[in-house]
Order: C-alpha cells, then structure tokens, then sequence
C-alpha cells in the first residue's frame, strides 16, 4: 500500500492551547477517511496543517510534499471543499470556469460543463445568486472536474437540506470516486456518510482517540444492550463507557472478545455515531 | 508564471468593476460637461464667431498647436486624479476583501502561490488601472475633439485647420502613455504600504493605512525633533524626478507667445533618464519591495482561527 498522507508527531500550537497534539497516522491511497470530533476537538487545524494553510510541528507529508512549504504543488492534486472556503460571492459562474481553467493544470473544463448540465447552475448567474445547495452542486462539480489525488472535504454540507445532502455524496460516489482517489472528510452527521467511509479516525481535545479501518471495526468493539445481574457482570469487563436506553444498559467495549459477552445480552456493532460518543466521554471519565 | 498573472489580472478586473466604470465615468462627465458647454454658447454668436475667426487668422499654427494641447492636458488631469483615487481605494480592498468575505481559502485552494497573488494585486496597481486609464483618456480626447470639431464647422470655422491639423496627438499620447505608466512607479511605496495594510489589518483598512501616514511623522518630530518621514512622504509629491523643467522665457516673452513649435511637445517635456537615474526612484522600488514581501508573508503565514 502506498500512503497518501503520512502524519508523524504532528502538534500545533497556539500559544498555550495545543490545538494538535503529538499526532500520527496514515491515509492509504484509494480510501475513504472519516475524521470525526467534537467542535474544537482539532479538525479543522488538522485540516488546515494537511493542506498546506498552516505551519505545524512534526513530520507531516502529504502526496509525499511538504504541504506547508509546497502548497502550490500540492494543490495541484488537492482539491477541498471547506465550510470556511466559501465561494468568492461576486463571480459569474462562466467567470469561475475560466479562471480555474487557466490556472489549474488538471482542470477538465468539458467535464465540469456536463456535471454543471445536470443540475439548475445557471452559467451566467453570479455566485450570489445561487442558492446554498447550488453554490454546493457547482462547487463539487468544479473540483470532480479536476483530476485530484486527494479530496479534502471539511464539512461540505453544513446549511444543506437532505436532498441535497443525499444527493452530494450519491454524486461524489459516483462522479469522483473511482478507487484510484481519496478522500477524507469531516461532518457532524456522521450516520448520513458512515457507510461511505473505509476507515475512521476520531480526534479529541487535540489527540487521535481512534483510527481504524470500517472492516475491523466489530472486532474491536461491541455494544452491549444488557440489565440486572448480567450489567453487573458485564462491568467487570471493563466497558469504556455506558449509558441507559429504555431502562437497559448499554455499554460499549473495546477490545474485548465477543465470547466473554456471549449470554450477557444483545450484542452487535456500535453505529460510528455510538462509538464516538463512547469514546469521547469515555475518554473524558 | 505569466499565463497565471494574466488570469490572476483578469480576475481583478471581474472583482473591481469600477477599475474600469471609475474612468469610464469621469470621461462621461467631461463629455457632457462639454456639451453642455457647447449649448451654451451657441447662444453667443458674435463671441464665438470673432473666436473662430481670431483662431483661424491670427494665431499661428504653434499657438493653435499649444492651445489644442493644453485643451487635451487640463482634460487629463481629472483622470490621473480619479485614477490615484482609485488605486489608493483598491490596493487597501485587495487582500482585505477576500479575508472579509471569506473567499481566500478558496483561491488558496488553487495551484497560486500567495506571492502570485499578491504580485498579481501589485501590477493591478501599477499597469492595469493606468492602462484603463489610458484608453479611456485616449477615447475622450477624440470624443472631445470631434464634438468641438462638429461645433466649429456648424459655427462656420475649419475644423479640419483649427482642430485634427492642429492636434499634436500622437506626441500628447505618447507623452502621456509614460506618465501614466510611471507615475504608479514613483508612487508605489503607497502602494505597496496599502497592500501590506490590505493584508495585515483585522478592520477598516482605510483609517489604519492613513493615521500612521500622519501619526508616526508626528511621534518622530515629537521624540526626536527630526522629520525625515514627513520630508519623504512630501518629496513624493513634490520632486516629481519624470519632467524637464519648463523654462518659462522660452515660452513667453514679455507679452507675447513665442515658442517654437519643437516646445509645444509633451514629450519633449519627458526625461526617462532622469526618472530611471533617480536614485529616490529606486530607494521608493526598494521600499515597495518591502512592503509587498511584508503582504506576501502575512498572506501565507496568517492564521485566521
């Protein structure tokens, strides 16, 4: 496997707050990445630490770049859709096109014409025209006509309806993904993209509290609906947090055989959502 | 690189509109002006008349000469002014707008490097705006020429004699294509001191560009009792190092007109070797350098969160 990004020691300080915190990890070529955290928790510097925006201690290496001191390459197989990185409001759609066309290098302007012909863009309308799910759809559309390695996308439907959210990721299934990219992304509504995702990463409080692949995800950790005697016994195991549902306990365990569970309750996988409640205020206990 | 600047310049042009509305605009008003002008002496017929004729029988073709060109420069002067106006207003919005409304992840998002950009902003300032300019100058001196033209021969004059076989033309836009390119030069340590400002500052870039304009020459009399700042700022605008010094005795004599026709020239007027020679000129390139290295830097190392 190839690594797309490779993180070592990676911390970024902002005076005393440490926003990044001695983090590592890798994103293999091809994957889907889920970073998820708590407002605050780090994403967004992280992000902005991958992409080149900020300086930050450590090794950090994207597409095997230095992103900080070579962003211009790097943006040439980057691309991201950040909440922050909105569309400059006062451009006419037709005007962005050309633009992006005579800077980008691996810009398919062909390709963004069809993306933007199914949907109601109109090419000469000014950004701030367009709705919000409109400045989205030709947001994506520019930046799946661009033929990047690595697709950065930092909650990319905040302020969207459903129907446009489920039509974003059908779209960026279909349209950019092809196996040869990657992409990894961050959003709060983590149930609406977490069959997308192939791996998991959560971060709190500035440290990497998971990172995993989505298939390994039931051998490491198991949710268990239990009550009575059997919650007690349950808790001998060591559960890394527990919280009550309909007056059963619910506890999630990490690392902890499925076996020694067996006949103490209903047990199966934790939804990504669960899971990052578990260890988030797991952690925090 | 170019093909870059080409599109980053492009681009500023689409963002700022009244790069181009701003002289599009004083021109408009010259014209009308003008007009207005025109109507309002028609109702004057015997002054016009003994004018034109005053025109076209006693005075020589080098007083008609110089009377046509300085009818084309007094109507330049509200462009260079509008044109300094708009520079000092764009330069202060360029880094400072896309901050504001929160497009500059996205253009950072693209393969441009923050020097780029910024050099991009820079060169706005230094060709795009005066080259606007310039056409635009160069369109309403033919406007107004063809409506005075048009006005004399309805009064019965030649406006083939008074007007186009007297209009030094090619000389006065010649002339005035390297003043517009070289004022920006001379006055770009503005420039460049609004483009950092532009980059650096959190609000209200006008008011944070000019109260240290005045502040810190204040502070240095104050502490100590010199003023090297203000005579610098005021030498920008008083040692000009781009024109000949026009000798009046060669122009007038004791009542009379009596310059040669090589005199009434615009270009004749120039000194490019003084201009390039100046070392002012090159201490304030210097100093913009300074300032644009300075934006560039808080571009790429600012982090807003």
């Amino acid at each position: 496997m190839t690594s797309l990004v490779t993180a070592r020691n990676v911390s970024k300080h902002y005076g005393p707050v440490r926003a990044v915190d001695n983090v590592s990890f890798d994103i293999e070529k091809g994957r889907i990445m889920g970073l998820f955290g708590p407002n605050g928790a780090g994403k967004t510097t992280l992000l902005k630490g991958l992409l080149g925006l900020t300086d930050c201690d450590g090794e950090l290496s994207v597409l095997g770049l230095d992103p900080f001191r070579r962003r211009k390459e790097l943006m040439r197989n980057i691309c991201f859709i950040a909440d922050v990185a909105v569309l400059p409001r006062w451009i006419k759609v037709t005007q962005l096109l050309d633009f992006i066309e005579a800077t980008h290098p691996n810009f398919s302007r062909s390709h963004a014409e069809e993306l933007l012909g199914k949907t109601k863009v109109r090419r000469d309308a000014k950004v701030r025209e367009l709705s919000k799910g409109m400045v989205t759809q030709l947001h994506l559309s520019i930046i799946t006509a661009i033929d990047a390695r690595l697709l950065v996308l930092d909650e990319p439907t905040l302020g969207l309806d459903i129907i446009f959210r489920k039509e974003f990721y059908f779209n960026l299934l279909n349209d950019y993904f092809d196996g040869e990219r990657t992409i990894l992304i961050t959003t709060h509504q983590v149930e609406e993209i977490e069959n997308l995702l192939t791996d998991i990463m959560f971060i709190n409080d500035g440290k990497l509290l998971l990172n995993t692949s989505m298939d390994s995800l039931p051998d490491i950790f198991v949710e268990l609906a239990t009550t009575g005697e059997n919650a007690d016994r349950a808790r001998g195991l060591a559960p890394i947090y527990e919280r009550d549902v309909f007056g059963k306990k619910v506890m999630t365990f990490e690392g902890v055989d499925r076996e020694k569970l067996h006949g103490l309750g209903e047990a199966h996988t934790p939804s990504v959502a669960d899971l990052f409640v578990a260890k988030v205020k797991g952690a925090a206990a | 690189m170019i093909p870059n600047q080409l599109a980053l310049m492009r681009r500023e042009v689409w963002e700022h509109r009244s790069l181009y509305v701003t002289p599009a605009v004083v021109g408009l008003i010259m014209v009308l002006t003008l007009l207005t002008a025109f109507v309002f002496a028609s109702g004057y017929q015997e002054i016009v008349d003994i004018g034109i004729v005053g025109a076209q029988n006693l005075a020589g073709d080098t007083h008609r000469r110089a009377a046509v060109m300085a009818v084309l420069l007094g109507n330049t002067a509200p462009f260079l002014l509008a044109g300094a106006i708009l520079t000092v207003f764009y330069s202060l919005d360029s880094l400072y707008a896309e901050r504001k409304n929160k497009s500059i992840l996205f253009w950072r998002s693209l393969p441009i490097t923050d020097a780029e950009t910024v050099i991009s902003k820079l060169l706005t300032s230094l060709l795009v705006i005066p080259l606007i300019a310039f056409v635009v100058i160069v369109v309403t001196h033919l406007l107004i020429l063809a409506m005075t033209g048009v006005f004399v021969s309805v009064k019965g004059g030649s406006s083939m004699f008074l007007i186009w076989k007297s209009a030094p033309l090619l000389d006065v836009w010649a002339g005035l294509l390297v003043i517009t390119v070289m004022l920006p030069i001379w006055f770009s340590p503005f420039i460049g001191w609004f483009l950092f400002v532009s980059a650096w500052t959190k609000r209200s870039p006008l008011l944070t560009a000019f109260l240290p304009l005045m502040l810190v020459p204040t502070l240095e009399y104050w502490v100590l009792r010199t003023h090297l700042i203000w005579d610098a700022i005021l030498s920008r605008f008083q040692q000009l190092p781009l024109l000949k010094g026009i000798d009046a005795e060669a122009f007038f004599d004791e009542k009379e007109f009596i310059a040669s026709a090589d005199a009434v020239s615009l270009i004749a007027h120039i000194d490019l070797g003084k201009f390039f020679t100046s070392p002012a000129m090159w201490a304030g390139v210097v100093v913009t350098g300074l300032f644009v290295t300075a934006a560039i830097y808080v571009r790429r190392y600012r982090d807003e969160s």
